[in-house]
């Protein structure tokens, strides 16, 4: 455990992270990268990326209430560690979407009305179940659901925003790509460190599948919501490639080029992508995937 | 970033936002951390030690890791409970810096030869500090955010800066370059305490009153600390550098007599 635990250090985060890939940037993007006019001077389009922001923001905030509330239960100083830089990733995480959200017009004053009137009330729940487990200290069931569920979840979605965004938007495709490297880390972890865990507490397993299979189900009814508000905003963005007021360019994620798909198309590309990935992490950790549906 | 070179030109509303954000802390630890490993920088040397100062030394870092330990777990607690986001970000920026000053004094103890940091650490460790850690984390498990701010990022932080600083004076090379950097944070640390508490203060004066008890129960505490570290940087007690003092003048500055 020793070993492996030693990539999580702070110094090996500091060399990777504030030091590597995030050097230069400004909140998270290069300081002369701008969100296109073309999206923020029609209401439509940015009033739907203020949409999506919001639930970026609601994320991460539960991602980073997570992080640092499992830092108490740690067992160890080096997993303390490792949700030491977690916790700073995700706060790192909160203040640049927050950041984004005063780049799309929000004013600060009316940033928490803003989030209140956008959030969608399945992921308030899906956060809900997450921090229930925190709150008892259950560390093996809030690394389950903070590092291998709602990081997944958030590695695909932050995915699949970049692979929409790199042409049209590069300097939220370039934030993106900072945050999905941090995830990727966050979901090393969880796997590497629960799996232990879990063959040490077997009798865990239950009640852990259990949380796993509700927050599915509120991630599912997450993306629905998502998905069916944002169908006007996705005509509109090809209308404007077919009148030539944007590039036309191609969004391939997960083999599909999402710029030439329905929204119901979207929503199932996901969710079978997030689903695929649950499955294959959760059983790298001896854990059965419990479908939701 | 606009305000980054001199926040102090900022309004109000904009400077909190300034400095309490991790591009703050990213431009204010890059300079001191860049290129030093574990806080270290590759061209210090170690010098030799004498069995009783390796073993002063040891005992001196049990206790340093005790009260980071302390500070990791308050700073991270009180994210849950901080009464507004950029609060919980500069949180955020004090987490990463607590679990590093924890992990540079491990390695050091590594260093030192320490196989066991956590037994070593459960057989050095002063009472008085563990009580305190104790004390301090009653009051983040009570979401008392006044006193839990008071405790870790006035007292504590004080006392960590009074006695580093000190200590990085007069130890090894790796060790002082080691604390160097750690006085760096604890001075940021204690900014955002004494900012914090002194806008609460202004609004509801009231609260000073009943913080000034706490302190008071809190500094024969930490002024046992004080005395059994001294002892064991091997200070004889009529030429020992008064940080008792100093401390309470820090603390005292931030507006807590004693």
């Amino acid at each position: 455990m020793a070993d492996f635990l030693s990539n999580y250090s702070i110094q090996r985060w500091l060399e990777s992270c504030p030091q590597g890939y995030l050097e230069d940037t400004v909140y998270g993007h290069r300081p002369d990268d701008h969100e296109p006019e073309s999206m923020l001077d029609n209401d439509l389009l940015r009033e739907s990326e203020i949409r999506s922001t919001v639930q970026l923001v609601a994320g991460e905030r539960c991602a980073l209430a997570a992080s640092s509330g499992l830092i108490n239960s740690a067992p160890d100083q080096a997993s303390k560690a490792f949700l030491a830089t977690q916790t700073l990733d995700e706060g790192r995480h909160v203040e640049i979407f927050t950041q984004r959200l005063y780049d799309l017009g929000v004013k600060p004053q009316d940033l928490e009305a803003t989030i209140t009137t956008y959030l969608n009330p399945h992921l308030a729940k899906f956060a809900e179940v997450l921090l229930e487990k925190v709150d008892k200290k259950d560390f093996v069931a809030g690394v389950v659901g903070q590092n291998i569920v709602l990081e997944g979840m958030a590695f695909s979605v932050f995915e699949m925003l970049q692979a929409t965004h790199t042409e049209t938007n590069p300097k939220f495709a370039h934030t993106l790509s900072g945050t999905i490297a941090d995830e990727r880390r966050h979901v090393g972890f969880g796997e590497n460190r629960i799996g232990e865990l879990i063959r040490r507490y077997p009798e865990r397993k239950a009640d852990v599948e259990r949380m796993q299979r509700d927050m599915s189900k509120h991630m599912l009814a997450t993306f629905h919501v998502a998905f069916s508000g944002s169908a006007a905003a996705n005509e509109e963005a090809k209308r404007q490639m077919e009148s030539g007021a944007r590039p036309k360019t191609k969004a391939v994620y997960q083999g599909v080029d999402l710029s030439a798909v329905s929204t119901e198309e979207m929503e199932k590309v996901l969710a079978s992508t997030v689903l695929g990935e649950f499955k294959t992490r959760l059983a790298r950790i001896g854990l059965e995937y419990q479908s939701p549906l | 970033m606009s305000g980054q070179d001199d926040p102090h030109q900022l309004d109000a509303s904009a400077f909190h936002r300034t400095v309490h954000s991790f591009e703050f802390w990213f431009e204010a630890v890059e300079g001191y951390l860049h290129g030093r490993e574990y806080g270290v920088s590759p061209a210090t040397q170690e010098v030799e030690l004498s069995e009783r100062q390796r073993e002063s030394l040891i005992t001196i870092l049990c206790n340093y890791c005790v009260g980071e330990t302390a500070a990791l777990d308050a700073s991270s607690g009180m994210i849950g409970f901080a009464p507004d986001r950029i609060s919980k970000i500069f949180l955020s920026t004090q987490v990463v810096d607590e679990g590093r000053h924890l992990e540079v004094m491990l390695h050091r103890l590594g260093q030192l030869g320490v196989r066991d940091p956590e037994a070593e650490i459960l057989q050095r460790a002063n009472r008085s500090l563990l009580k305190f850690k104790e004390r301090l984390l009653d009051f983040v498990h009570a979401s008392d955010w006044e006193a839990a701010v008071l405790a870790q990022n006035v007292i504590l932080e004080c006392m960590e800066y009074t006695v580093f600083r000190y200590h990085a004076a007069h130890a090894d090379p790796v060790t002082s370059e080691m604390l160097s950097g750690v006085v760096s944070d604890e001075r940021r640390h204690m900014g955002f305490g004494e900012n914090d508490l002194g806008r609460r203060l202004i609004v509801a004066p009231h609260a000073h009153e009943r913080l000034l008890k706490i302190k008071r129960e809190l500094d024969p505490l930490i002024l046992d600390t004080f005395s059994e570290t001294m002892g064991e940087l091997g200070i004889e007690p009529a030429s020992r550098p008064d940080l008792a003092n100093e401390y309470l003048g820090a603390v005292a500055r931030l507006g807590f007599q004693s």
